[in-house]
């Protein structure tokens, strides 16, 4: 090997040509192949715009949830911290001014978060802020926010802001302009530096995989559990437990729909075992064609629980939460659906269209991607 | 589509990506296939073995923290698992490990509306009693809590926590941490009794005017009627509807 000329694909580190057992290949894929780039855009922008709308929902009660004037003073707080392991920053100070400052800073950091700008800093930020503000209030959260919360920490460990961001956007800028000049380093000093940048990018398609995994798994068993939960429950198991979640007044934001709905008892014991079934089986529909049809009636469950229980972040936290099941594939596919519909506007892209475009475009299958 | 697997091919699909130096061709010398110990010819022995060296470092860490994290990513499923199902013999003998791993942040709890959701209305008032200066007793009518946040709710596409989360979570911790004694035995329950107080002192501020020394909470809990059978026999109504008195509460004069 030390006499080839290195060919323009050189195989760098140790490679699948060296070791090409099953080992080996899972190696390989984990450390080059980031998986789902697309549906790690859509969690980014998705948890981004979902917080970003909740801090602007509360925002004439911020005082009264997460303000030195709350009913859970910073007293309490900070001696449940004591108590748990929380910490928030949010009580570092008990001003008025400082409170307005970080919730303005958590404004911010949602809306840089959501355009992707300089996103590996960001979303350690951005978790950041959705970790002090639920440790200040914890006993207002419910499990939207509790899932906004998780969503916040994984995503730290993916790749989110490679696609539809600021940050991809400069580095195609980047790629073409270096394209377009030379490279000058010297031969022998480039060894060292291309490894570690080798080294580097194998660390972060690591870190994605295995944050998209933990995504993954955490959805299927936070279905799975709410799923086995409720078939302990006698109610769920006759059919009735729909007719009383319709009839709590703090979750009947339109009563006369609730109640028209509770008159239906048939349509009640049907929604009520259908809940249960889809939540049970979902972890075990995710490989093969039944997952579209899955998730599209899980949308359909999770958008009647916002309209009818008056929980939109519970349920766009799931939706969102949904989205990683989705892989490039299917994102590609809506592309060339987008193309095909739009053709004229396609034909002068396809003339300009060089490898620095490829990435704002979903690459065609004969390219170089 | 052609495309197997998940994700893009490797070598240059990545064009999202920074470009990739490692994969230019770089003189003949294979700079970027220095990976085996052998020096490459036409190069100096002397920064080549160097190089080596540090390559071969670098590969250790770089392998090294990758099986970090797969292991880090396995663990945690494994506890998010145990966590999350229900209490069994592995999640008993190892809950320790699991709340060490688990507690704070990755704390969960799916039971929405389960195993069973709430079958009762909970209706919280409360009342005030002001001692006026000459020693006069004054007690108030009972002010309904739940229904303010009732309101807020109803036809609101995106209620605000404080409506439905706030008063409700607190009165269930109340009940979590006080049982039916009303003396608090513990920090949390001493916590959960003040929470309790400063959400009806800051509701009665906002609706109410006047002074007062000393609040009092009631909760009446009716149960929801289950929905009726058309053959099942007419069940006797049992709406046995529970009323707590909650024992009075001093508030200091500034509000707390």
């Amino acid at each position: 090997m030390a006499t080839d000329q290195a060919p323009p694909a050189a195989p760098p580190l140790h490679r699948a040509a060296v070791r090409p057992d099953r080992l080996g290949a899972f190696f390989a894929t984990l450390t080059e192949r980031p998986a789902s780039l697309y549906a790690a855009a859509t969690l980014r922008i998705g948890y981004g715009l979902l917080y970003l709308a909740f801090l602007l929902r509360e925002f004439p009660h911020r005082e009264e949830i997460w303000g030195p004037a709350s009913p859970w003073t910073p007293a309490l707080a900070i001696e449940l911290f004591d108590q748990t392991g929380w910490a928030s920053f949010l009580t570092w100070s008990s001003s008025r001014t400082y409170f307005e400052v970080c919730y303005a800073l958590a404004l911010v950091t949602a809306v840089l978060f959501v355009i992707g700008w300089r996103t590996r800093a960001t979303s350690v930020l951005f978790a950041t802020v959705v970790v002090a503000f639920h440790a200040r209030a914890i006993f207002m959260t419910d499990g939207g926010d509790n899932l906004i919360l998780l969503m916040a920490v994984y995503l730290c460990f993916t790749a989110c802001g490679r696609r539809w961001s600021l940050d991809a956007r400069r580095a195609r800028l980047g790629a073409s302009a270096r394209t377009a000049g030379t490279s000058s380093a010297r031969p022998e000093a480039l060894g060292f530096w291309h490894q570690l940048r080798s080294s580097q990018r194998y660390l972060s398609t690591t870190l994605h995989n295995c944050g998209m995994f933990v995504i993954a798994v955490q959805v299927c068993f936070l279905y799975g559990a709410a799923g086995l939960f409720k078939v302990q429950g006698g109610f769920w198991r006759d059919g009735t437990a729909l007719h009383y979640v319709l009839n709590l007044d703090l979750f009947r934001p339109w009563p006369a729909l609730s109640l028209l709905l509770d008159g239906h008892q048939m349509l009640v014991a049907v929604a009520s075992y259908l809940t249960v079934l889809l939540q049970v089986a979902f972890p075990f529909v995710l490989f093969g064609r039944f997952k579209y049809i899955v998730l599209t009636m899980l949308l359909g469950m999770h958008a009647g629980i916002a309209v009818l229980l008056g929980l939109p972040l519970f349920s766009g936290a799931m939706i969102i939460a949904d989205a990683v099941f989705l892989p490039d594939r299917f994102y590609e596919f809506l592309g060339q659906v987008w193309r095909r519909t739009f053709h004229r506007s396609v034909a002068t892209r396809v003339g300009a269209l060089s490898s620095a475009d490829a990435s704002f475009v979903p690459p065609q299958p004969g390219s170089l991607g | 589509m052609g495309r197997t697997g998940r994700g893009h091919r490797a070598g240059g699909s990545e064009s999202a990506d920074v470009a990739e130096p490692g994969r230019l061709p770089v003189g003949g010398r294979g700079a970027t296939g220095a990976a085996t110990a052998e020096p490459p010819s036409g190069g100096e022995p002397g920064p080549e073995v160097r190089h080596s060296g540090r390559l071969r470092v670098l590969r250790a860490v770089t392998g090294g923290v990758v099986a970090l994290c797969l292991t880090a990513s396995l663990v945690h499923v494994v506890m998010v698992f145990l966590y999350v199902a229900p209490s069994n013999q592995i999640s008993q003998r190892y809950s320790r490990q699991i709340d060490a791993w688990i507690y704070p942040l990755f704390e969960q709890n799916w039971r929405v509306f389960a195993p069973d959701p709430e079958s009762a209305t909970r209706q919280i008032s409360v009342r005030t009693e002001n001692t006026s200066v000459d020693g006069a007793h004054q007690v108030s009518d009972w002010f309904d809590l739940t229904a303010i946040d009732d309101a807020d709710v109803k036809h609101n596409i995106f209620p605000s926590h404080t409506a439905q989360n706030m008063l409700r979570r607190a009165y269930i911790g109340y009940q979590e941490s006080h049982g039916n004694d009303d003396r608090s035995h513990s920090a949390r329950a001493l916590m959960f009794q003040q929470y309790l107080r400063n959400i009806a002192v800051e509701r009665l501020a906002a609706h109410r005017h006047g002074t007062f020394q000393a609040i009092q909470l009631r909760v009446v809990t009716r149960p929801i009627a289950p929905p009726v059978r058309p053959r099942a026999p007419h069940s006797a109504a049992n709406a046995s509807v529970d009323t707590r008195y909650l024992p009075w509460w001093k508030v200091t004069p500034n509000g707390n």
